[in-house]
């Protein structure tokens, strides 16, 4: 036998309409209920904290409306890679030119993206990891901190010629960190402290500072006298690095 | 040819200069209280017009940056032959005056071997962190905290020893001789310093008599550079407190090198 409970008649306030938003930001009535931006497009982005509602009724979000209200331009939007600025094409062909060491395709490098190196440099902390070194904040801030030091010498010594911004010699730094990934992969199989440890990281370190010279050389105009110099700068920084590797 | 550099687009002015058109004037190259040093060297100084002199003020602390970057291969490789065996250096030391503008300035030093640069201790630098962070790993101590930790250390001497150069210019001359110039000539004990590091990596006992051979090199260079730029600045020769301050700036390189050889691990 049941009890009769006296339940009070749940209310569902009809909030889920996109073309009064200022009206609902001012007065929202339920919890949980993002305040709706005059933008269709962007179902999910604005979400006011500061105009949090007391907790007057509690009420199921209505995003299923919210999603109907702009359903019409869902489809039409870009895939998210693209979004993003994201070409997986165009990564995987600067990788594969960056592990030919005696010839730098310039060209491939003209437009600079972040994706490709945020990728090598988290293989590059996984790679740490699984040696045992937990290396991931220390790759990032050493990566930052080493291409502003190429950023200020490259552009000291171009003069006036120089047109390397930070943005694509964070770029360049980030693709030519390649082979010193590589060489930690490697390293997980070889004794640690060994002459093969040392020798391995010679060759790596010399790949890696070769293509970045070439590539720094051809895409920001420096002028080939101070080759050397940008070299030995690249050349610490990967120094640096396979410094992480090896102890 | 190295021109004024009044329109610079793509440099990144590392904000070192705090007036807006610190080119536009005739000033540049390495600062004005050297210009005025140089003609004082041949002659009276020139006392410039008001506005000059309150330009002058601004300029005296950081020169143009842009000047010590003009190095090419040839010239580092000399520089370091000077800094590490400035006992061979055959040639004179004084730094060669160019008449530009209506003033006279420095050479850059492509043109100039005893004109400082910034390319050489900023690698020399690098250079020292790295190899700290190679000796740190043979013996067994390395940790990316060690490394940076050293890396603050070595930031820490060369600050001292920019302020030792700049108090005893202060004090014995005008100190009117651009910052960047003592930043320059600091940051030139790094080489002697990655030297040392070098010997120690490749046979530990050689740390020592590398150690003192380094610091007394750079003791002579640092003698021979501030004696040229005290006799730029002051007309009046005191030669006996000069010297003595010179010998203590030889001898305090000592106690720099086995501070900056001292791996923090």
């Amino acid at each position: 036998m049941a009890k009769e409970f006296n339940v009070p008649p749940v209310v569902f306030p009809s909030g889920g309409n996109p073309g009064s938003g200022p009206q609902q930001r001012r007065v929202p009535t339920a919890p949980f209920q993002p305040p709706r931006p005059a933008n269709p497009n962007l179902p999910f982005m604005s979400f006011d904290i500061g105009s949090a509602p007391p907790p007057t009724s509690f009420s199921a979000p209505v995003f299923g409306a919210t999603g109907v209200g702009i359903g019409s331009s869902f489809e039409d939007e870009p895939p998210l890679l693209e979004e993003l600025g994201i070409n997986t094409r165009q990564i995987w062909r600067k990788t594969i030119s960056i592990l030919n060491p005696f010839r730098a395709n310039a060209n491939l490098h003209e437009d600079a993206d972040l994706s490709g190196p945020f990728i090598f440099l988290i293989a590059f902390g996984l790679f740490q990891l699984l040696a045992g070194k937990i290396h991931f904040g220390v790759i990032l801030g050493w990566v930052t901190f080493a291409s502003f030091f190429l950023y200020v010498v490259f552009n000291m010594l171009a003069g006036r010629n120089g047109n390397l911004d930070l943005y694509r010699c964070l770029s360049l730094l980030g693709y030519c960190m390649l082979p010193v990934v590589i060489f930690s992969a490697f390293s997980l199989f070889i004794p640690q402290g060994g002459v093969v440890a040392y020798s391995m990281a010679a060759v790596f370190v010399l790949w890696s500072t070769r293509v970045c010279t070439c590539l720094l050389v051809e895409l920001a105009s420096c002028g080939d006298e101070h080759r050397g110099l940008i070299a030995y700068a690249c050349f610490l920084i990967y120094t640096l690095f396979s410094l992480l590797v090896i102890f | 040819m190295y021109d004024s550099l009044g329109t610079q687009s793509g440099v990144p002015r590392p904000s070192l200069n705090p007036q807006p058109n610190p080119f536009g004037n005739a000033f540049y190259g390495a600062g004005s209280g050297l210009i005025r040093g140089g003609l004082g060297a041949y002659g009276e100084k020139i006392l410039g017009s008001s506005s000059e002199y309150v330009q002058s003020n601004i300029s005296r602390y950081f020169s143009d940056p842009q000047y010590y970057f003009q190095v090419n291969d040839q010239y580092v490789r000399n520089k370091l032959k000077v800094v590490l065996f400035p006992f061979l250096h055959r040639g004179h030391w004084t730094r060669i005056t160019e008449p530009v503008g209506g003033r006279l300035s420095y050479k850059p030093p492509i043109y100039d071997i005893n004109a400082p640069d910034l390319y050489i201790p900023l690698m020399a630098f690098g250079t020292y962190v790295v190899l700290s962070g190679f000796l740190m790993g043979l013996l067994g101590r390395f940790s990316p905290e060690a490394l940076s930790l050293q890396f603050t250390w070595g930031l820490g001497c060369w600050f001292g020893q920019v302020l030792v150069l700049k108090l005893m210019l202060y004090t014995l001359g005008s100190g009117e001789a651009p910052l960047l110039d003592m930043v320059a000539y600091g940051g030139y004990a790094f080489t002697g310093v990655c030297v040392n590091i070098l010997g120690r990596i490749i046979w530990s006992f050689s740390y020592y008599f590398l150690m003192t051979w380094t610091a007394l090199s750079m003791g002579v260079f640092l003698v021979k550079t501030m004696k040229r730029v005290l006799f730029a600045e002051v007309r009046s020769h005191a030669s006996s407190m000069h010297n003595y301050c010179l010998l203590l700036l030889a001898l305090a390189q000592i106690p720099l090198f086995i501070f900056l050889g001292w791996i923090k691990a």
